[in-house]
């Protein structure tokens, strides 16, 4: 279990997070949810050791991520992997070094260790062939798979999404979607931080609702839907709609 | 955060990403591919550019010296002067401000959309630290290929120097090639090679320190760019002064 603890961040005299205390279970798929500016992407940042809180604790694996050493961050980084918002692939690399320049011991790997651990990757985000493309080249869709493929290179046990399905057309945003529904098959825990309402009830086990640094609602779906906190009821007014819409309701059966 | 107490604040970080360069320097034998780019990069694609610029600093040294000390008939003279401009003054100088503006304007914007684009994030997500793979690669290159553009700009100075003294004030080549070697001594070559080192160490650590704190998009990427070029050369200056002033006393 990855737990956060009464953790607050200010940045440039703005609140970021407000004594924000949650937990992530194993093996599950946790959605943070909320409107943009609310803190989400933060939560990812802190929970890796990128940004450090100005209070609190973040424990992972009994360990506090704040007190530990350069070596112990290290060692946690190739624990959690994370996709980012933008991808953040190397504009200069193809995309097999961009799965290969972060392989972890590439020297002690054998000579064609490294070619078959990058077809095993590119395999299963289903873009076997793309190795020698340059991200220019790859669609939003498939930059988004590569940085997946990435960040699965080190067999992370968490995967952090930042907004993976923002920006992309529907068929791709079903492949990203099948590809964290595939990745908790295999026994990998998913935080993934969105907006987009329709996408994280597709693959959410839990549910946090943050507004303005805050934690407003956690918990499962049923949980959020029966809130009386007024900002969840009106960020899920649309989603209740729809759902209580016949056609729409009818519509998503079909489809399903 | 005040003015003030911003400027505090960015020579802190400032000093840290220094402390940092010298606490990993070894990690350079694990990134020698990007250090060899970085070289050609910085040095070889600024050969033609620091070529110019030497050039003509010598064209223009020898001309105007040439006019003034015409009047004295003394033109002999103007194979020491350019030779003694150029190598102690004007080849350091010129390159040193040539490579800020063109290698201090392209690590901080390369620096800096990467940390825009995440790219920074992303290698220290993964376990990378951005000054062992971007920030030393860069300081090395700098200071193994600043010395021998200034050596390139020193002799295509005195060369270029030489031949318009030739044609404008009739000298004769081989006397002022003489005068103008002879006329060096080993404390002139000494501080005319020792500032490219501190040169190509600042405008690395500048702009990179640029690059890494750019936000604000667009706006602050320009924004951070030109400060980089100005903070580097406005530094070239000042340490020019102090090697002037100071340490050719002490030598």
């Amino acid at each position: 279990m990855i737990e956060l603890k009464n953790i607050s961040i200010t940045l440039n005299d703005n609140v970021i997070l407000d004594d924000v205390t949650l937990s992530i279970e194993m093996g599950m798929n946790t959605i943070i949810l909320g409107p943009s500016g609310a803190g989400k992407s933060s939560i990812l940042k802190i929970i890796l050791g990128l940004w450090k809180p100005d209070n609190g604790e973040i424990i992972f694996e009994g360990k506090n991520v704040c007190k530990m050493t350069d070596d112990e961050i290290l060692q946690l980084r190739k624990k959690v992997g994370i996709v980012f918002q933008g991808n953040a692939l190397f504009d200069s690399l193809t995309v097999a070094e961009n799965i290969l320049y972060f392989l972890p011991d590439k020297k002690k790997l054998s000579e064609n260790e490294p070619k078959y651990k990058i077809e095993e990757l590119l395999s299963f985000v289903n873009l076997s062939g793309t190795e020698n493309l340059y991200p220019e080249e790859l669609s939003g869709g498939m930059k988004k798979r590569v940085a997946i493929a990435r960040a699965l290179a080190f067999n992370p046990q968490v995967i952090l999404f930042d907004e993976p399905t923002t920006g992309l057309d529907p068929i791709n945003t079903e492949s990203v979607l099948e590809l964290i529904e595939k990745l908790k098959q295999n026994g990998t825990t998913s935080v993934i931080v969105t907006h987009i309402l329709d996408d994280a009830i597709e693959v959410g086990d839990n549910f946090i609702v943050i507004n303005e640094g805050k934690i407003v609602e956690a918990g499962s779906l049923e949980k959020i839907l029966r809130s009386k906190n007024p900002f969840v009821k009106e960020f899920f007014k649309r989603f209740i709609e729809e759902n209580h819409n016949p056609f729409i309701r009818i519509s998503k059966e079909v489809n399903k | 955060m005040t003015r003030f107490q911003k400027m505090i604040f960015g020579l802190q970080e400032f000093s840290l990403l220094i402390k940092d360069i010298f606490a990993h320097f070894g990690s350079v034998k694990d990134n020698w591919t990007e250090t060899i780019q970085e070289m050609y990069l910085i040095g070889t694609k600024s050969f033609f550019l620091i070529f110019l610029g030497g050039l003509f600093t010598g064209i223009i040294l020898a001309i105007e010296t040439g006019h003034q000390l015409e009047t004295f008939g003394a033109t002999a003279w103007i194979a020491k002067t350019v030779s003694l401009g150029m190598v102690r003054e004007l080849g350091p100088v010129i390159t040193g401000l040539l490579l800020a503006a063109r290698t201090g304007a392209k690590n901080t914007s390369e620096l800096g959309a990467m940390q825009l684009s995440e790219q920074i994030d992303a290698l220290r997500a993964f376990g990378a630290s951005p000054v062992e793979k971007l920030v030393i690669p860069r300081t090395i290159a700098a200071l193994v290929m600043f010395l021998p553009l200034t050596l390139i700009a020193d002799i295509v100075g005195i060369l270029g120097g030489m031949l318009v003294s030739n044609q404008t004030f009739h000298s004769d080549i081989s006397v002022f090639w003489n005068t103008a070697v002879t006329s060096l001594k080993m404390k002139d070559l000494f501080v005319g090679f020792l500032k490219p080192i501190f040169f190509g160490f600042f405008i690395a650590t500048i702009s990179c320190y640029f690059g890494l704190t750019t936000k604000g998009g667009t706006t602050g990427l320009g924004k951070n760019t030109i400060n980089a070029v100005v903070y580097s050369s406005a530094l070239i200056l000042v340490i020019d002064f102090i090697f002037t002033k100071v340490v050719w006393e002490l030598l």
